[in-house]
């Protein structure tokens, strides 16, 4: 299932890649750190989960299986916080 | 009520406050209002009384996140740092002479926010992200183009926010900085005599931030030792961070050619008639709101009024680091 943000979410770039996610529903704050943007971003411009690790591992050092499990784990986090939903 | 963002446009954030154990934001109408008097908060009054009816609002912080993608703004070009009661308005008021510019000068807002930096923020790497977001979103609000035209954007602090400068500097890290400064004896003179909201502030955890000890001392201290710890610190720490991105400057240097020197070092050119206009501005008091109670040098005067404990806590706790200061912008 691909995913998008919600439009209850705002997001702003902080400190040369990290950034600060506003859940205006709830007033809640979030700060992600280079990777998690990386996803966020990722997910505004409608990538897949694939074409987000590409990314990750154009951009980093990393090896595709860690990329996957790292990205599976923050896409798991925006929905737990429920900060995405269905495309 | 939820708010339009876009309907913000022309609105200021005036005040950083917290209205039923909510932090956030104070809000006016002031899509008109030039911002002309030495003080945001002078044209905040004025704002209130000159028979308009205007809109107030209290916003939480988020609103500024929002307002980002929203209005289109000035970014700084120059911040103004000081030890207090040291010329640094004066200056201000010569970037205010400067067309197409935006100066803020002590806007309650920001200072505020910077001041969570001490009081809410100090070991919490989250909580200092979060505000230094928040502070480049007020700036970027109080900056916004209301006419169209603005070029320039100069911020003077309140001098306690000096102390977070390298919290300010690493949210704009390519803006030139001034820290003005003057003699231990004739600053503490003028605070004692006149004694500014951020001593007499109940909250001392600020202070006790900036001088390295326990709210209860800060407290507990004279006026003059609350003083001469704190222009003790700001010049310690103009030591330690003045960098090739900053300029230093004595209130005794103060003069028409060396403020035109201080808005080149902000890459503005002033033209001849902005000349002519700072040198008028130089020759008022330049925190009088009407711009026309003339200004007297008032050095000997201060030195003359120096009680002997003004100069035992100055000598105590500020003027060895003068002394390294004075050295430091003589190289």
């Amino acid at each position: 299932m691909n995913l998008k943000p919600g439009k209850h979410v705002v997001i702003t770039d902080f400190d040369g890649g990290e950034g600060i996610l506003v859940d205006l529903n709830t007033k809640k704050y979030y700060q992600l750190n280079e990777t998690a943007m990386v996803v966020w971003k990722g997910l505004e411009r409608g990538k897949t989960m694939n074409e987000i690790v590409a990314d990750i591992t154009a951009a980093y050092e990393v090896a595709p299986d860690k990329a996957t499990l790292s990205v599976q784990r923050i896409v798991d986090n925006f929905q737990s916080y429920k900060l995405v939903g269905a495309a | 009520m939820p708010i339009n963002i876009s309907d913000l446009k022309g609105w200021l954030p005036v005040d950083a406050v917290v209205v039923e154990g909510r932090p956030g934001l104070q809000w006016m109408e002031l899509p008109d209002v030039e911002l002309s008097e030495p003080f945001l908060q002078q044209t905040v009054e004025r704002a209130k009384t000159d028979g308009t009816k205007r809109g107030e609002l209290f916003t939480e912080f988020d609103v500024l996140l929002q307002l980002e993608n929203v209005l289109e703004s000035v970014l700084p070009t120059g911040f103004i740092f000081h030890s207090s009661r040291c010329g640094s308005t004066l200056v201000a008021n010569a970037c205010r002479a400067m067309a197409n510019s935006i100066v803020l000068s002590e806007a309650n807002a920001i200072d505020k926010l910077v001041a969570r930096f001490f009081t809410d923020a100090a070991e919490d790497g989250v909580k200092v992200s979060l505000y230094s977001v928040f502070l480049r979103g007020v700036v970027h609000a109080l900056a916004q183009r209301r006419r169209g035209n603005e070029q320039h954007l100069f911020i003077k602090f309140a001098c306690t926010s000096f102390a977070q400068l390298e919290r300010i500097s690493r949210i704009w890290p390519n803006v030139p900085w001034l820290f003005l400064y003057r003699d231990p004896v004739e600053t503490i003179v003028s605070n004692v005599n006149d004694p500014p909201t951020w001593l007499l502030d109940d909250d001392w955890r600020v202070l006790a931030s900036i001088t390295g000890v326990a709210p209860s001392e800060v407290a507990a201290m004279s006026l003059e030792e609350r003083c001469a710890r704190s222009i003790g610190s700001f010049y310690s720490q103009a030591v330690a961070l003045a960098n090739d991105q900053s300029m230093l400057l004595n209130y005794k240097q103060l003069s028409v050619p060396v403020i035109s020197s201080v808005l080149k070092f902000f890459k503005v050119s002033p033209s001849a008639q902005e000349l002519e206009t700072i040198a008028r501005a130089s020759g008022v008091y330049a925190k009088e709101v009407s711009g026309t109670r003339p200004f007297v040098a008032d050095t000997d005067a201060k030195q003359k009024l120096a009680s002997n404990l003004v100069r035992e806590m100055a000598a105590r706790w500020a003027n060895e680091p003068y002394q390294q200061l004075e050295q430091k912008r003589q190289r």
